[in-house]
């Protein structure tokens, strides 16, 4: 009796069903996004890993924000000689070996840039799994989906592919995510790209989304990558509308604006008029997005800002002296496309802010004064650049700080964003540009021999440089920058197009690499370009050789052809494959 | 556990005593008398008085006093408690005997030790199990349980800190997972794993159960060991007692990092530019001498300004001379928005003492008065408790007030119920950023040049605003800051429990226990644009809350048999857990007032964020910390268990446990079985041993048994999940600047994880000899821990979700426990009491995935790309890993040498002998012998754990005085002193502070015999000197300390009982009187640690600015009424 009490007793709430059945909260699971709302969300979560940042400050796949940044600004431009590391030597310590081609495969940066890279393949991937398995998704929808995941999914691998060469193939049939690399996935991206732009309608309802248009572009850029020029100049003869050169009717933005070039280069860099016609892609970036935080505000560029108030950080990312002589133009308008540095422009390299300068007052290209920010010439509406003041350490990294990562101080409270200790801003990073289209159109037309059809593209660059839109005036009052400008140009800017006939068998490739130096310059294009090319180590090594005698920064550089072409494939990654991962040659 | 034999006892010899009323009632005489304590003559209820030679037999009362009927006058009573000598007393004709003295035993062989769902005598005990000395360990001016540990237990490690309600770590016998290794507290038979708020003056017990054969029945979470905790019971008349302290505590004085001076500051700038200027390549830039702060002339001068900021379009930074124009105080402007700052400070050219700016003498007290009694109807306790432990770091305080009131009823004879429950409120603000990371206030007092004064020229806070002092952030302000920020924590712990005897020797008992608790706190900061990288640019105002609660519901039933010399005692029961916890918080940015009064949620002008969440981490919030999405889970576990301890003969002791375990945390592999066995021989009971008189107890004890742990997963580890981030998944497709909602895969799931497996053999003696007056303990233990689970790192291929924990690892662990004590009267007056605990510990990985990398690296710091810890088979666990120094280059025909030697080596593949090589930097150890340094010449540096810990504890009684000593040590580990990084490179942040030993030990040109590597203005950061982890930040961590030094004096007499005070004692008492140690840094004790501030069992021993334990001096009393 006694002993059927005490088993009743015994028997309490644990035993009841369930018991130990506890759900996840907070949390979806399988079912509840198999469906056209489910998939729809996973495709923007793809979208959302285009710009590399997690949460809380972090890279998306661990790390610092700049370690993952879309636009490359370590990886491409100060590798690629546009830019220095900036601040001081001390400061970040694994960009340095980066900018000097003293790369080791276990630099921390590239395995965060290549987790980060991943998680954008991952959730291409989600999203066409989970299309498989949702029936209830219409086919229109069906399409649209895995068109957009497949342009991101080729996005995510060119980058992989200009980065690392050799990089195992993931999608979504994958199971074990141990795979090799040594197949080249070209063909796999361009079969992307390809399926991108059999699904992609040409107007999306949201600008932010790729169209038909930009599948093209893309798979224009891969298959000039690959050195396909005629394949490349198919696509690039129906991109480009007639009125610049092209023989189609042209490419129209995911807005519906026909493909053309801003009359200012500065609206590419200005959060008020992003999306432009010029926009081909672009990374959209927002302010004050309710987060608290710069995840979406180019938190991977928030070190990239002159060093002192108002700005607060870091002092990064400074154009390199070697750069900004480029912009140095002849009685012509034209620029010394070999010796340019022959031709300096003055900087005030070894001056403190209170030790007098004179800014240059030679020929200069437009451009430099949207790219290069200089002492005593205008910061947007920030006032004159003080030189050293701004500079963290002048001796280590030069006298510039950038300025196509630089927001304006009117429309700081739209386009700025303080929420975290550096800034972040609304400025989009265009994976793409109409300019870029037109200078890798250029770059086929002349690998074709088709040197006049190259010149025009370029000109329809530089005459947009022309345009009195991009002269910068001196201010009204120097210390009321906000009062405006005044007509006075803030340096003496000559720039012309080539003249007809310039472009040769011998001049029009470097006229072609030269420009886009200019054009694109910080943007983060520059080193894939060298590296592509096959001029990285004399082009580099000439940088080395040259900067390297006015920076403290560089005294190490120097690159090793066939192996600084492309970052080492991250040890740690290496370590984690089972061995099935190959180093890249020479490392 | 409330098994209470000798309650148990009582009842049964109340029940015999009836019997035997009724069925001897003729030729009797009643004798009476009391029971008293020889020590302080306070009554002994529970004591047996038996007729020899006869089954008549009584107990006394709460008053002590007794009465019995003896058959014969000269009979002799004998007279037993638990505790004291048995004493035999002839009746000698007399009624009334009055006060009878016992002694108390020497020995504690029969002391009753709370065990898992049973008591045992400590002499039949066959598992390793650790019973804490309370005196010696309640001596410790300490807030909490586990800092009463620390050195009382042998096999048990604490590590603390200064930091005032920071949880100290402990372990038991090292490591048994590389996660949670806190062990299980099971409070009143309540298991729980913290333990911070319970009052250490309500505890009257404390077990550690170490081996399988004790911890085992524990399973599911038995693995880290367990410790059980009994609190008091009242007994006896009214007891009213009144304890405290009051004292300050003294933080460690001097130049505790030996921070340069301004003028000394500028010496180092030169001497950096200069060694730049003398090592660089011919072609390399030449250096200009000078800096913002210290000019640009030939020798540095120190400016007697600070200026920053920008006035009439002139911006003015860095330091200027008196009489200067920028040093105009009619051009300072103070701006909050930071727009128009122009701010003005003068240089502190004797140098700002930082850390004593942060660091200041603190008070502590502890209040505790506790009501008591008892009587044979049941028992009562009830406490209040105040603590007040003021930081000696500015604005860091514990201030915890707890109730507690356990309370027992007897129900006629077979039925007891009973309580114990404590309540605590807490307020507790813990420094911000955590410590020994980077970022907190005490890793920037390190940093910030001594040059900054703390506040400007109209009394604003200064710093590193103006250019060439780097960017440290002002750590007064940083502390300061946090003095508006408030918190209040509550929490109810406790059970109720019912106790039947079903029958003679059945026990059916039912508790039902845990906790509620609930937690507030929230923390504004304000722009602090005196600092170069402001980090707040607007007001930011941050509120959490949480809330949760477990449950544990326990049955079970005993039976004791006992025939002859044969004792079997069994326990099965069934036991069901539950928890949950709920997070709820926001953030607003910008506020119309600072006032700390009007800001809230609601007050804040920008965004407000808000997040709720069911994750089991306590103030887990999205925005701090790393993980992806706010998943969450409820868990629970249902355990059935059994145990039976058999005796015979008193000497031959078999104990078996088994539990059967279910976790929501697992699916396949639900259940788990857990078993231990054990036996023990007591050989002084042998004949053969019955001549050695000095052998008064000698046991031999071995056990071996499987425990289980399931802590090192999440709830919701089995589940692949999908979730949102508006940080991460969000993105704004159409450009609008409003974010559209996505979502990614949240967590990859593992369904077939299960639980660790720790197999565990323990052999051990126990021996008292001397009668008592020296007792050891040791034991020998083999831990093998197989199925560990860890998240391990999965291939970036696979994306970016939460990794779950899967069963990959495989550990081993042994070491030696021993305890010894002696107590001896020198003379009549003078008793000297001693014990040594002395504990070691050595830890081995054995597997981390078989399938996978051989080891894991963790805690890059400041080397981005590298880590300073590597957990790899074969080594411990967080073991320091990097480039071994084994001197300098001093020349360049050395380098060129190396060079050459390496491209022999390796057939002219490798040209360079080591990255970024160069004069005066570090030259590594070519440790794997291939003829040049690259990735493979990385070593083992070092171990964090020690080797051994050992505590001594030394009480010498004198009359009314009594003192006590305790030392504490750890021999044999190794400590990372990140400081070094910030302090001895000049180059690792240029401008902001430095040591001794980068200006006059480090190498130049004219000195090669340095500590330090050349300090170079340009390329100082490089592989070869800082951006590595080497040897060079290695030190020994091996320490001595005082922990605690008492002094105390007993007042008595009649003159005091008159008043009602039966005692009053008062002591003095000094905590942490001195250190002995080679480690460089402020305090060897290294706790916390971790990127996070979290501790972890595979990232530790890492020192980046501890806050270390202060000196503390006490005053103290206590009053018995």
């Amino acid at each position: 009796m006694l002993v059927l009490v005490v088993a009743a007793l015994l028997i309490n709430a644990g035993c009841s069903k369930g018991f130990l059945d506890k759900p996840a909260l907070g949390s979806l699971v399988g079912p509840q996004i198999s469906n056209t709302a489910g998939v729809a969300a996973l495709v923007t979560g793809a979208y959302a890993a285009l710009d590399g940042q997690g949460q809380s400050n972090t890279a998306i796949g661990g790390g610092n924000p700049w370690e993952a940044s879309p636009s490359n600004w370590i990886y491409g431009s100060v590798a690629g000689g546009d830019s220095h590391k900036g601040s001081g030597i001390g400061d970040q310590p694994p960009i340095v070996p980066i900018a000097n081609a003293q790369e080791i495969p276990s630099n921390g940066f590239f395995n965060n840039k290549w987790r980060a890279l991943y998680e954008g393949v991952t959730r291409t991937n989600l999203v066409l799994q989970t299309l498989a398995i949702s029936p209830s998704v219409k086919a229109a929808d069906r399409s649209e989906f895995a068109g957009e995941a497949k342009f991101l999914r080729g996005h995510f691998y060119f980058e992989l592919r200009k980065f690392f060469k050799m990089v195992p193939w993931i999608d979504e049939k994958t199971t074990d995510f141990k795979q090799p690399n040594d197949v080249d996935i070209f063909p796999k991206i361009e079969a992307d790209f390809l399926a991108a732009i059999d699904s992609l309608p040409v107007n999306q309802p949201n600008v932010g989304q790729a169209n038909k248009w930009a599948a093209r572009c893309y798979l224009a850029k891969v298959y000039l990558y690959e050195k396909k020029y005629t394949e490349a100049k198919a696509l690039f003869d129906q991109i480009i509308p007639s009125g610049y050169g092209g023989t189609g009717a042209g490419g129209v933005t995911s807005n519906n604006l026909p493909y053309g070039l801003t009359d200012r280069f500065e609206d590419n860099f200005d959060a008020a008029t992003k999306n432009s016609k010029e926009s081909v892609f672009a990374i959209q970036m927002t302010a004050h997005d309710g987060t608290n935080s710069i995840a979406h505000a180019n938190g991977g560029d928030m070190l990239n800002f002159p060093y002192s108030q108002p700005f607060g950080c870091c002092g990064f990312y400074q154009p390199s002296i070697d750069l900004a002589n480029s912009y140095r133009t002849d009685a012509g308008g034209l620029p010394y496309i070999t010796d340019y540095n022959a031709h300096g422009v003055a900087n005030d390299m070894g001056l403190t802010s209170d030790k007098p300068f004179t800014p240059d007052n030679g020929n200069l290209d437009p451009r430099i004064d949207w790219t290069v920010a200089r002492r005593g010439i205008p910061v947007h509406d920030w006032g004159l650049h003080p030189g050293f003041n701004w500079i963290r350490d002048q001796a280590s990294a030069g006298p510039f700080s950038n300025k196509k990562n630089l927001y304006w101080q009117a429309t700081q409270a739209s386009f700025a964003d303080q929420s975290t200790w550096a800034p972040g801003s609304a400025i989009n990073y265009s994976v793409i540009r109409f300019a870029d289209v037109l200078l890798m159109a250029a770059e086929c037309e002349a690998q074709l021999s088709n040197y006049a059809q190259a010149e025009i593209y370029v000109n329809f660059v530089r005459a947009r440089a022309a345009k009195p839109a991009n002269i910068l005036y001196q201010y009204l009052d120097n210390t009321k920058p906000l009062k405006g400008f005044s007509t006075t140009p803030a340096a003496n800017y000559v720039i012309n197009q080539y003249a007809p006939g310039a472009f040769t068998a011998t001049t029009a490739l470097p006229a072609i690499y030269f420009e886009r130096k200019l054009e694109l310059a910080c943007e983060g294009h520059r080193f894939f370009d060298l590296a592509r090319w096959g001029i990285a180590a004399a082009t580099l090594n000439a940088y080395f050789q040259f900067e390297g005698q006015i920076t403290g920064d560089l005294t190490t550089g120097n690159f090793t052809a066939n192996k600084n072409e492309y970052f080492p494939i991250p040890q740690a990654q290496i370590d984690l494959s089972n061995g099935k991962l190959k180093q890249n040659d020479n490392y | 556990m409330p098994f209470k034999t000798n309650a148990l006892a009582r009842v049964g010899y109340l029940a015999c005593m009836l019997l035997l009323f009724n069925c001897s009632l003729f030729a009797q005489k009643t004798v009476t008398g009391r029971i008293i304590n020889n020590a302080d003559k306070q009554p002994i209820s529970g004591a047996t008085i038996q007729v020899k030679g006869t089954k008549v037999a009584t107990q006394t009362g709460a008053d002590g006093s007794f009465s019995i009927n003896v058959p014969q006058d000269n009979n002799v009573l004998l007279i037993s408690v638990i505790g004291y000598q048995n004493l035999q007393l002839p009746v000698s004709g007399r009624s009334a005997i009055g006060d009878i003295a016992l002694t108390m035993a020497v020995t504690s062989l029969n002391e009753i030790v709370v065990t898992g769902y049973a008591v045992q005598r400590k002499k039949d005990l066959t598992g390793a199990v650790s019973v804490v000395d309370l005196a010696d360990a309640k001596k410790q001016p300490v807030p909490d349980v586990v800092n009463m540990l620390q050195g009382q237990a042998s096999g048990v490690s604490v590590v603390s800190s200064g930091q005032p309600g920071q949880s100290p770590v402990i372990r038991i016998r090292g490591f048994n997972s590389f996660g949670n290794n806190t062990p299980l507290y099971v409070v009143d038979g309540v298991p729980t794993q913290n333990v911070s708020d319970l009052n250490t003056n309500d505890v009257s017990s404390i077990q550690v159960l170490k081996d399988a054969g004790a911890a085992s029945i524990y399973g599911a979470r038995a693995s880290n060991g367990v410790i059980i905790i009994t609190t008091r019971k009242g007994a006896g008349k009214v007891k009213v007692s009144y304890d405290g302290y009051y004292g300050r505590q003294v933080p460690k004085g001097g130049n505790v990092w030996h921070i340069l001076n301004p003028t000394e500051g500028g010496q180092l700038l030169y001497q950096a530019q200069q060694n730049y200027n003398t090592l660089k390549k011919p072609t390399d830039p030449v250096q200009a001498l000078g800096s913002p702060i210290y000019g640009s002339g030939a020798t540095p001068v120190v400016p007697d300004f600070l200026v920053s900021g920008t006035a009439g379009g002139v911006t003015n930074t860095g330091g200027f001379a008196a009489g200067s124009a920028a040093v105009d105080p009619s051009l300072y402007n103070f701006d909050l928005t930071g727009a128009n700052n122009y701010l003005i400070a003068r240089a502190n050219k004797g140098g700002t003492d930082w850390y004593h700016e942060i660091f200041k003498a603190a008070p502590i007290q502890q209040h505790n008065i506790s009501v008591s009694g008892g009587n044979d109807q049941g028992s009562y306790l009830f406490s209040l408790n105040y603590f007040n432990q003021q930081g000696t770091l500015i604005n860091t305080y514990l201030k915890r007030y707890t109730i507690r009131s356990n309370v027992t009823y007897k129900l006629g004879s077979k039925i007891r119920i009973g309580e114990n429950l404590a309540y605590s409120a807490i307020q507790n603000p813990q420094a911000l950023s955590g410590i020994l990371v980077e970022g907190s206030a005490i890793g920037m007092a390190m940093r910030e040049n001594s040059i900054i004064p703390v506040y400007d020229i109209f009394g604003n806070y200064s710093g590193t605003a103006p250019k060439g002092l780097n960017n440290p952030r002002n750590p007064v302000a940083l502390q300061r800051n946090t003095r508006n920020d408030r918190g209040l924590a509550g929490r109810l712990f406790g059970n109720v429990y019912g106790e039947v005897d079903l029958m003679k020797n059945l026990t059916f008992r039912t508790s039902f226990g845990g906790e509620y608790y609930t937690g507030w706190s929230h923390s504004f900061n304000t722009p602090d644009y005196y600092n170069f990288e402001p980090q707040f640019k607007s007001p930011s105002y941050t509120e959490t809350s949480y809330t949760g609660n477990d449950w544990t519901w326990t049955n079970t039933l005993s039976y004791n048999w006992i025939k002859g010399d044969h004792n079997l005692k069994l326990v099965g029961g069934m036991e069901s857990y539950q928890f949950i916890n709920h997070n709820l918080g926001g953030t607003t940015l910008g506020s119309f007032s600072i006032d700390p009064n009007y800001v809230n949620l609601s007050t804040g002008s920008g965004t407000t964020t808000n997040y709720s969440n069911s994750n089991p981490q306590i103030n887990y919030s999205p925005s701090t910390t790393g993980y992806k999405a706010p998943i969450g889970s409820g868990e629970s576990l249902v355990s059935y268990f059994a145990r039976a301890d058999y005796t015979f003969k008193e000497k031959y002791l078999l104990g078996a446990t088994f539990r059967r375990d279910g976790s929501s945390k697992f699916i396949t592999h639900r259940w788990g079985n857990f078993y231990a066995v054990s036996a023990g021989w007591r050989i002084s009971q042998e004949s053969f041993l019955q001549d050695a008189k000095w052998i008064t107890d000698l046991k031999i004890r071995g056990s071996y048994g499987v425990m289980g742990n399931q802590f090192n997963a999440l709830g919701t580890n089995s589940y692949f999940l999908y979730g949102s981030n508006k940080q991460t998944t969000y993105y704004d497709i159409s450009g609008s600047g409003s974010l559209g909602y996505g979502l990614s895969q949240s967590q990859i799931g593992n369904p077939n994880a299960k639980w660790e497996q720790d197999g565990n053999a323990n052999v051990g003696f126990d021996l008292t000899i001397l009668g008592g007056k020296l007792t050891i303990s040791a034991d020998w233990y083999n831990k093998s821990i197989k199925d560990l689970l860890y998240q391990i790192t999965l291939p970036g291929t696979q994306g970016a979700a939460t990794v779950p924990a899967y069963n990959v690892g495989r550990m081993k662990n042994s070491g030696v426990d021993l305890m010894v004590s002696g107590q001896t009267n020198i003379t009549r007056d003078l008793k000297f009491v001693g014990t040594v605990t002395f504990t070691t510990v050595s830890n081995k990985i054995l597997q981390i995935d078989a399938n996978g990398s051989q080891y894991f690296d963790l805690d890059g710091r400041r080397f981005n790309g590298s880590n300073i810890i590597r957990n790899a088979v074969g080594h411990p666990v967080s073991a320091f890993y990097g480039y071994k120094v084994i001197g300098f280059w001093n020349s360049q025909a050395e380098i060129d040498a190396a060079d050459l030697a390496a491209s022999k080596a390796s057939n002219g593949s490798v040209t360079t002998y080591q990255n970024a090589e160069g004069v005066g930097r570090f030259r590594y150890a070519d440790v794997s012998k291939q003829g040049w340094i690259d990735n493979n010449s990385k070593t083992f540096l070092g171990n964090p754990s020690p080797k051994f810990t050992y505590g001594l504890n030394l009480g010498l009684d004198y009359k009314n005085f009594d003192f006590s000593m305790f030392l504490y040590g750890v021999y044999g580990n190794d400590v990372w002193n990140n400081i070094k990084w910030w302090t001895d490179f000049y180059a690792s942040f240029p401008g902001a502070a430095s040591s001794k030993t980068a200006l006059y030990d480090s190498w130049t040109p004219t000195k090669h015999n340095a500590k330090a590597p050349v300090q170079d203005a340009v390329n100082g950061s490089n592989a070869s000197t800082n951006t590595v982890p080497n040897s060079y930040f290695v030190e020994k961590g091996s320490y001595l300390r005082a922990k605690n030094v008492t002094l105390g004096y007993t007042f008595g007499g009649n003159g005091l009982t008159k008043v009602g005070i039966s005692k009053i004692r008062a002591y003095l008492q000094a905590a942490n009187l001195f250190t002995i140690t080679k480690y460089s840094g402020i305090d060897p004790e290294i706790s916390v640690n971790g990127m996070n501030g979290q501790n972890s069992a595979t990232d530790f021993g890492i020192d980046e600015g501890a806050y270390a334990n202060p000196r503390q001096y006490l005053l103290g009393l206590q009053i018995t009424f």
